[in-house]
C-alpha cells in the first residue's frame, strides 16, 4: 500500500491484516454522519504568517519519526510560543493505527502518510483540504504533488520524495561495451551484453506478486499511456500503451535475461555484488546499502541512470506526504509547520538529518544534490516521475495488476487476456468516488 | 529386546522434531550478535565471523528500553492478574452453581470466542475513545481483562473435580465467597498456571492494540517499540530485531519454565490448549 516494501514479505502478513481493518474502517469512516461517499471537508480559510503557537501533536513513522523532533527544535526556536509533539509510528501497522483513529475521532493535528494512502484516506472526509495560497503547487514536482491529490482537491502536501532509477554494474558494461541504455531497444541489448559477462541475470525484475505493479506501470507510463484517463474517471488499462508494456515486461523472462524469482530483502544486494545479477531498478536507500555491505571498492563497481523509455523516460514517485486532520485542535499552527517543512531550507536540513530527498524543486539546487554522482540522477529523475492515481480503491486494483502481471510472467495467461481481466475487474471495483 | 528398538527410534524422532523447534530460536540468539550486513550475507554463516554486543548496546542504549520493559510488565501482570480473578469466578459460576439462564450464559461466552478480533477491533477502540481512555494504562489493560477463553477454560476444569466437596463445605457451614476461596481454587493450580501462561503471552506479544491505543512513545509496550526501532520503511535492522526479539522471549521463556509441570497437567486435564 505504501511504496517500496515489496521485498520484505512480512509486510504481506501485515497487508492482510490492513487490508481486513481498512474495509472495516471505511464502513465506519462513512457513518461518521458527516455524509460520507468522498472527501467533503472544506478548509477553514487561509493560514497567516504571524508565529505558530500552541501544542501541534504530530506522527510520523520509523525513521522519520525518530528524527523530526531534531529538525521540529529549530520550528519551536523560530516560534518560541509553539510545542512540536511527535510521536514515532512503527511503519507497521502505521496505516491500521491511522484508520482507527479516524473511526474513533482521536486523531492528531497532522499525520505522515505513505503516498498511495491519500486517496484512501481523503476520501472518509478526515482530512482538510490544503488552505488556498499555503503553499504554491509549481515548487514541487509534478509527480509528487499529484500523489496529494484526490478527486481534485489537494489534501495536505508531499513531504519527502522518492524514485525508482537504474543500478547497473560499470564494470560489466564497460567489459561489454555497452553504455547505460536510454530506450526500450538498448535495455534489452544492454542487459544482454550484462548476461555476456558472466551474469546470471542480466535485469531483475519482480515476476509478479504483491507491489510489482510499481514495476510495470512506468512501462506503460512511459509510452504515455496511463491508469485512469486524463478525466480521472475510466481505467484504461486495455490499452495499447499497457499492451505493449505488458509483452515487453514479459520478454525478459521469455528470453531469459530475467530469472522469474522475486529477490527479497539481502538476496539481491548480493547477486549485484558478486556479479550474478547485473542491473536492477530501485530507490535511493540502495546506495548506501551497496556501499555499505559491497565495501569501499564496490564504489567503482556501480552506477546509476534514469530509467530507459520510449516516448519519455517516467519513473515511479512516491514517498511522505503530511496532512492535517479535518478535527485538529490546533489546526493554525499545524498548517503553518507543515509551510515551513516544505520551505526548501527546511528540506535541505532534513535531507542532512533523515536523509530523504526532498519533495520541493528549489531545494535540489544545493551542492549536497547537485554533487552527489548518486543523488544527482534520483534529482533528474524526479523531472520525469508519476504515481498512481489517488483513489480509494488503489489497494484493491492495483492488487488485480499484480495478480495478472504475475500469470503472464509465468506463460499461464496471454497478454490480451490479462489486461482485459484487468480492465474488467478495476471497472466493477470502480475509482471508489 | 523390541522394546529398546523402538526406544532407539523414538528419540530419533524426537530429537528431529526438537532440531526442528529449536533452531529459530538458535538462529535468533546467534543472530542477535551479528552485524546487519553478515545477516543479509549470502551465504550465510551459522556462527557469528564478528561477534558483536552492538545490537544490544543499541537496544539499551539509544531506545529507552526500559521503559517499554515496564510498559509491557504492567499490562502484562494486569491483564493475567484479572484473568485469573475473573475468570475464574465467572468459570466457577457456570460450572458448579444453579441459576437461571446458566445454559444461555454459557453459550453467548462461547459465541464471543467465535466473533474473530478484527471485526471488533474498531467499535472497541470508538469505545474506548469515548470513555476517555486512549493513551492510558486502563486503555491497554480493560479491554482485555477477561477472555472467554479463560472463562470456558476455568468451566472446563472445575466441572472435573466433584461437587462432594462443595457439598461438605456447605455442611461444614463455610459461605459461598470461602468455598471459592479456600475449596476450589486451590484445586485449580494446573488450570490457573495454564491460563497464567496463556494471557501472559497474548498480552506480552498484543501489537496491534498498544499500537492503536497507545498515542504516544511513553505508552508504547515492547512489540511496538520493536517495530518502531528495527523495522525501517526499506530495510530491517535485522541484527536489531534479533537482539531485541531475545530480550522479549526471556520473560515468556521464564514463566514457563516456572509453570510448566502445570502447564501440561492443565492441558491433559482440560483438553484445551
Amino acid at each position: 500500500m505504501n511504496r517500496w516494501r515489496s521485498h520484505r514479505p512480512l509486510r504481506r502478513v501485515a497487508m492482510a491484516g490492513a487490508v481486513v481493518a481498512a474495509s472495516a474502517i471505511v464502513l465506519t469512516g462513512c457513518g461518521r454522519g458527516d455524509g460520507g461517499g468522498g472527501g467533503d471537508a472544506e478548509s477553514k480559510g487561509a493560514i497567516n504568517d504571524e508565529p505558530a503557537t500552541g501544542t501541534v501533536e504530530i506522527w510520523a513513522m520509523g525513521n522519520e519519526g525518530e528524527l523530526l523532533s531534531e529538525l521540529a527544535a529549530k520550528f519551536e526556536e523560530e516560534n518560541p510560543d509553539v510545542t512540536i509533539d511527535v510521536t514515532a509510528v512503527p511503519w507497521d501497522g502505521a496505516h491500521d493505527r491511522i484508520a482507527t483513529a479516524i473511526a474513533g475521532g482521536k486523531t492528531p493535528d497532522i499525520s505522515m502518510l505513505g503516498t498511495t494512502w491519500v486517496g484512501e484516506f481523503g476520501a472518509t472526509g478526515a482530512f482538510e483540504p490544503t488552505p488556498e495560497g499555503l503553499v504554491d503547487e509549481g515548487d514541487f514536482f509534478d509527480g509528487s504533488w499529484n500523489t496529494a491529490v484526490v478527486d481534485g482537491v489537494a489534501y495536505g502536501v508531499p513531504w519527502y520524495v522518492d524514485t525508482r532509477v537504474l543500478y547497473y554494474r560499470t564494470d560489466l558494461a564497460e567489459a561489454a561495451g555497452v553504455e547505460a541504455p536510454e530506450t526500450w531497444e538498448e535495455l534489452t541489448s544492454f542487459v544482454t551484453a550484462l548476461q555476456g559477462q558472466g551474469a546470471t541475470s542480466g535485469l531483475s525484475l519482480p515476476p509478479g506478486g504483491f507491489d510489482s505493479w510499481q514495476s510495470i506501470s512506468p512501462f506503460a507510463w512511459q509510452q504515455g499511456g496511463d491508469i485512469l484517463d486524463p478525466d480521472g474517471e475510466t481505467f484504461t488499462l486495455d490499452s495499447p500503451a499497457w499492451q505493449e508494456a505488458f509483452e515487453y515486461y514479459a520478454s525478459f523472462f521469455e528470453e531469459g535475461l530475467a530469472e522469474p524469482v522475486r529477490l527479497e530483502g539481502g538476496e539481491l544486494e548480493q547477486k549485484f555484488i558478486s556479479g550474478e545479477l547485473g542491473a536492477f531498478y530501485s530507490g535511493p536507500w540502495h546506495t548506501g546499502i551497496l556501499l555499505d555491505q559491497g565495501g569501499p571498492e564496490f564504489a567503482d563497481k556501480f552506477a546509476l541512470s534514469v530509467v530507459p523509455g520510449a516516448d519519455s523516460r517516467t519513473s515511479f514517485t512516491g514517498g511522505g506526504n503530511l496532512a492535517v486532520f479535518d478535527e485538529a485542535a490546533n489546526r493554525d499552527a499545524a498548517w503553518k509547520f507543515v509551510r515551513w517543512l516544505t520551505e526548501p531550507e527546511t528540506q535541505v536540513a532534513w535531507y542532512e538529518i533523515a536523509a530523504v530527498m526532498p519533495s520541493v524543486e528549489a531545494a535540489w539546487e544545493a551542492e549536497a544534490f547537485t554533487d552527489d554522482p548518486y543523488l544527482s540522477v534520483f534529482g533528474e529523475q524526479l523531472l520525469d516521475a508519476k504515481a498512481p492515481p489517488a483513489i480509494p480503491t488503489w489497494a484493491q486494483v492495483s492488487a488485480v495488476i499484480d495478480q495478472e502481471l504475475e500469470k503472464v510472467t509465468r506463460g499461464e495467461t496471454s497478454v490480451e487476456d490479462a489486461l482485459a481481466t484487468m480492465q474488467s475487474q478495476a471497472e466493477s471495483i470502480g475509482t471508489g468516488f | 529386546m523390541t522394546r529398546t528398538r523402538t526406544r532407539w527410534w523414538l528419540y530419533v524422532v524426537l530429537v528431529l522434531g526438537l532440531v526442528a523447534m529449536v533452531m529459530p530460536f538458535v538462529w535468533m540468539i546467534l543472530g542477535s550478535f551479528k552485524t546487519t550486513a553478515e545477516i543479509r550475507q549470502y551465504p550465510t554463516n551459522f556462527w557469528p565471523i564478528d561477534p558483536t554486543l552492538d545490537n544490544y548496546a543499541q537496544l539499551f542504549g539509544r531506545l529507552d528500553f526500559t521503559a517499554f520493559f515496564t510498559n509491557s510488565i504492567i499490562v502484562a501482570f494486569f491483564v493475567t492478574a484479572g484473568n485469573i480473578v475473573f475468570s475464574s469466578m465467572v468459570g466457577y459460576a457456570l460450572a458448579k452453581l444453579e441459576f437461571r439462564g446458566k445454559k444461555l450464559l454459557f453459550a453467548v461466552v462461547l459465541s464471543t470466542l467465535m466473533v474473530p478480533g478484527v471485526v471488533t477491533f474498531v467499535p472497541l477502540f470508538v469505545l474506548t475513545a469515548n470513555l476517555g481512555l486512549v493513551n492510558s494504562y486502563p486503555g491497554l489493560i480493560l479491554p482485555f481483562l477477561i477472555t472467554p477463553l479463560g472463562v470456558f477454560l476455568m468451566r472446563q476444569f472445575m466441572l472435573s473435580l466433584p461437587d462432594d466437596i462443595i457439598e461438605a463445605a456447605r455442611i461444614d457451614g463455610a459461605g459461598e465467597w470461602r468455598i471459592f476461596l479456600r475449596v476450589i481454587m486451590p484445586l485449580c493450580g494446573p488450570a490457573v498456571a495454564t491460563l497464567t501462561i496463556l494471557t501472559f503471552l497474548g498480552s506480552w506479544n498484543n501489537f496491534l492494540w498498544p499500537l492503536v491505543v497507545a498515542t504516544t512513545e511513553d505508552k508504547y509496550t515492547l512489540p511496538v517499540a520493536l517495530a518502531l526501532y528495527s523495522v525501517g520503511q526499506n530495510a530491517a535492522q535485522y541484527g536489531l530485531m534479533m537482539a531485541g526479539a531475545v530480550v522479549v522471549v526471556v520473560p515468556v521463556l521464564l514463566i514457563f519454565v516456572v509453570l510448566q509441570r502445570y502447564f501440561v497437567q492443565g492441558i491433559a486435564l482440560t483438553g484445551i490448549k
